[in-house]
C-alpha cells in the first residue's frame, strides 16, 4: 500500500514553476523526510495533497484517495501540522483539541494528548494566544494526533522550536512510527531529519533531485570532503568566484573571512590553497572534513542542475533541464 | 459525507463570546434602547409603548447594518490571512464546512445581540410606557434579525470572495456607503439622464423596483408595515426627488394596484438575495482558491 503519490504534480504561479512534474512515492508505514531549501517548493507540494492549493496539471493520492476529488476521505485519516498556521487566539488550548476531536468524531482524552505533546493542564486552560511560538507549534501537533491518524503531514515541524523541542518531535515521530503511523513531513535542515526517516526526498527548485535513505546518500557522495580556509584579513567573498571556477570544486560558500569548499577530487585541495595564495591573500588557517550530510544537502540543492548531476545518481526527477528560479 | 458546519459554527460562536466585539454590539445595542427609551420616558407626555417601538427604527437601521457588516467582512479572510485556516482545513472540516458554518455562528452573534436589544425595548417598553403591543413588536424584532442576518450574508460573503482584509473592507464599506449615500445618485440620477427630470412621486415602474432593491429601504417599509406609523429610511438625499416621494414607499408611489414586486413584503425578497447572492459568490470564489 502506498501512502501518498503524486505523478507529474506540477504547480505554476503565472511565470514561476514552484513544483515541477514531482513523482513521489511514499510507502505505507514509512518515516519519509521531505528536504529542501525555503522556496524550493516543499510547502507548495504539502498543500496541493491537503487540497489547499490546486495543481496546474498532474496529480498526487493520499492513502488512495485522489487528493482534490476525495478529499473529504482523507482528511479523517490524517493528522496535519500545517506551515505557517497560526491558532485562535481567545480559545483554550484544551478547546482546540476537543474541537478537534469532535470534527474527527475521535473521543481522545484531550489531557493526555496536551500532555503527549509536553503542554501542561495550566498550559491547557490558557487562551491560546498567549502561546509561544513553540507551544503553538506542539499544541497544533496535538490536534494532528487527534484520532490517532494513519498518515502524518507535517510541514516544517521543528520551526519555532529550541533544541529540546526538536529533540522531542523527533521522539514523538518515532513513537508514532512504532504505532503504525506514516509520517511524512519536511525541514530545511538535514539534521533535523536524518536521526528519525527512513528515507528522504530532497527537492530543489520545484524538482525532486534525489530520493534514498540517508545511508545511501553518503555511499553517493562517494570520497568528498569540505575543506574550510579562515582568511587572515579579506573578506572571503573576494576571493569565492576565484576557487568556485576551478575543477573539482563544486560548491563555495563564503561567510565572514571563512570560505568553505565542497570537494570532490582530492588534487582540488591544493588547487585552491594555490589559488588563494596565489591572489595574495593570506590564510589563517586550513580545515578539511570528510563530508557531512549537511554539505552534501547544500551541494544538491544550490548548485546549478548540471553541476549536481554526477552525485544524484538516484534521483527520480529529471534533474538535466535548468529551470528559472521558484518562488514559495 | 458529514457535515461539519455546526461544529464550525459552534467554534466560531464560542471564539466570538470570548470576543470584546460580541459584548460591544451587545453594549451598543442595548444601551441605544435604555438610553433612547428613558430619555423619550423623561422628555415626552402622552406616549405609547407602540409609538417608542416606532422611535427605534431609525438607529436599529443605521446600527444593525454596521455591527453586522463589522461582525462578519473579517469571517474567512481572517482566518486566511493568520493561517488558523489551514489548521481548520486540515481537520475533517472542508470549504463549505466553512463558509456556512461562518455564516452561521456569525449569524448567531449578532442575532443575539438583536434579540437582547429587544428584549430590552419589551421590558423598558413595559415598564415606562405601558403594555406593548406584542405581535408589533414580534414582528419588528423578526425583520430587524432578517435584516441582521442579511448583512451578515453579505459580510461572510465578502470575506469569503477576497484574499486580504482590506480589500473585504473595501468593499463592505463601500457597499454599504452605496446603501446610504450614494443610493439617489446611482438610480435617480441615471433617471434624470434619461427622462431630463428627476423621477416623479409616480415615476416609472423599473426605477421603483430599483428603489425596491436597497435592502435599508427593503428593512424600513417592511418595519413600518408591522409597527405603528411610518420608519423613514436614513439616506444622503441629493434633492433629485420632491419631498414627497422620499416619504413614500414603492407601493404607494405606483398609481393604483402596484404588483407584488412593488408591495412592502417583496422587502423579505430583496433581503434574502442580499443574503443569498454575496454568500454564493464567496463560495464560489473561495472554493476554486489556493490559500
Amino acid at each position: 500500500m502506498v501512502a501518498i503519490e503524486t505523478t507529474g504534480l506540477t504547480k505554476e504561479y503565472g511565470d514561476l514553476t514552484a513544483v515541477d512534474d514531482l513523482n513521489l512515492t511514499v510507502d505505507d508505514g514509512e518515516v519519509f523526510g521531505f528536504l529542501g531549501p525555503n522556496g524550493a517548493g516543499k510547502s507548495t507540494t504539502i498543500n496541493m495533497l491537503l487540497d489547499f492549493a490546486r495543481p496546474t496539471a498532474g496529480s498526487a493520492t493520499v492513502l488512495g484517495y485522489d487528493a482534490q476529488a476525495e478529499a473529504d476521505a482523507i482528511s479523517p485519516r490524517v493528522g496535519v501540522l500545517p506551515e505557517g498556521f497560526d491558532v485562535y487566539p481567545r480559545l483554550s488550548g484544551r478547546r482546540h483539541i476537543e474541537f478537534a476531536a469532535k470534527t474527527k468524531g475521535a473521543d481522545d482524552d484531550p489531557d493526555e494528548l496536551l500532555e503527549r505533546v509536553g503542554l501542561d493542564p495550566a498550559d491547557a486552560e490558557r487562551p491560546a494566544g498567549d502561546y509561544s511560538k513553540g507551544m503553538r507549534q506542539r499544541l497544533a501537533t496535538g490536534m494532528a494526533l487527534v484520532g490517532d491518524p494513519d498518515l502524518l503531514i507535517m510541514d516544517e515541524p521543528s520551526a519555532g522550536l529550541d533544541p529540546r523541542g526538536i529533540r522531542e518531535m523527533q521522539d514523538l515521530v518515532r513513537r508514532e512510527s512504532e504505532r503504525g503511523t506514516t509520517v511524512f513531513f519536511s525541514s530545511h535542515i538535514l539534521e533535523h531529519v536524518e536521526a528519525v526517516c527512513d528515507r528522504v526526498g530532497v527537492l530543489n527548485e520545484g524538482e525532486l533531485v534525489a530520493v534514498d535513505t540517508i545511508a545511501g546518500l553518503r555511499e553517493e557522495l562517494g570520497g568528498g570532503a569540505t575543506m574550510t580556509l579562515t582568511l587572515a584579513d579579506r573578506s572571503a567573498a573576494d576571493v569565492r568566484d576565484l576557487v568556485h571556477d576551478l575543477a573539482g570544486i563544486t560548491d563555495v560558500t563564503a561567510s565572514g573571512r571563512t570560505l568553505e569548499c565542497t570537494v570532490t577530487e582530492p588534487a582540488a585541495k591544493a588547487d585552491a590553497v594555490t589559488a588563494v595564495a596565489g591572489a595574495g591573500v593570506s590564510i589563517d588557517d586550513v580545515r578539511i572534513e570528510e563530508v557531512s550530510l549537511e554539505s552534501l544537502f547544500t551541494a544538491l540543492t544550490t548548485g546549478d542542475a548540471a553541476e549536481n548531476e554526477g552525485i544524484t545518481g538516484t534521483a527520480e526527477a529529471d534533474a538535466t533541464a535548468v529551470e528559472p528560479g521558484v518562488s514559495r | 459525507m458529514t457535515t461539519h458546519i455546526p461544529t464550525v459554527a459552534r467554534k466560531e460562536f464560542d471564539d466570538a463570546g470570548r470576543s470584546k466585539l460580541l459584548w460591544s454590539l451587545i453594549g451598543l445595542l442595548v444601551g441605544l434602547v435604555a438610553i433612547g427609551y428613558t430619555a423619550i420616558w423623561y422628555t415626552t407626555d402622552d406616549v405609547t409603548a407602540a409609538e417608542v417601538l416606532n422611535f427605534l427604527g431609525l438607529p436599529l437601521q443605521v446600527i444593525i447594518p454596521i455591527a453586522a457588516l463589522i461582525a462578519g467582512y473579517m469571517a474567512v479572510v481572517g482566518e486566511r490571512r493568520s493561517g488558523s485556516i489551514k489548521l481548520l482545513l486540515g481537520l475533517p472540516p472542508n470549504r463549505t464546512d466553512v463558509v456556512f458554518g461562518k455564516l452561521l455562528g456569525r449569524t448567531a452573534v449578532v442575532g443575539v445581540a438583536v434579540g437582547l436589544a429587544f428584549l430590552a425595548s419589551l421590558v423598558l417598553g413595559g415598564v415606562l410606557f405601558g403594555s406593548v403591543p406584542f405581535a408589533d413588536w414580534l414582528g419588528f424584532a423578526a425583520v430587524s434579525l432578517l435584516f441582521g442576518t442579511t448583512f451578515v450574508g453579505l459580510a461572510v460573503g465578502v470575506s469569503a470572495a477576497v484574499s486580504s482584509r482590506g480589500k473585504s473592507m473595501a468593499v463592505v464599506v463601500g457597499l454599504y456607503m452605496v446603501f446610504v449615500a450614494l443610493w439617489e445618485l446611482l438610480t435617480a440620477g441615471p433617471y434624470y439622464l434619461l427622462y431630463d427630470e428627476g423621477p416623479p412621486i409616480e415615476a416609472e415602474t423599473w426605477f421603483l423596483l430599483l428603489e425596491q432593491f436597497n435592502p435599508i429601504f427593503a428593512y424600513t417599509n417592511l418595519a413600518s408595515s408591522v409597527v405603528e406609523g411610518t420608519i423613514y429610511p436614513f439616506q444622503f438625499q441629493y434633492g433629485l426627488q420632491s419631498p414627497e416621494a422620499y416619504q413614500m414607499t414603492p407601493a404607494e408611489r405606483f398609481p393604483g394596484d402596484a404588483p407584488f414586486y412593488l408591495q412592502d413584503w417583496f422587502g423579505v425578497v430583496v433581503m434574502l438575495a442580499w443574503l443569498a447572492v454575496p454568500v454564493a459568490i464567496g463560495y464560489y470564489r473561495f472554493k476554486r482558491t489556493d490559500l
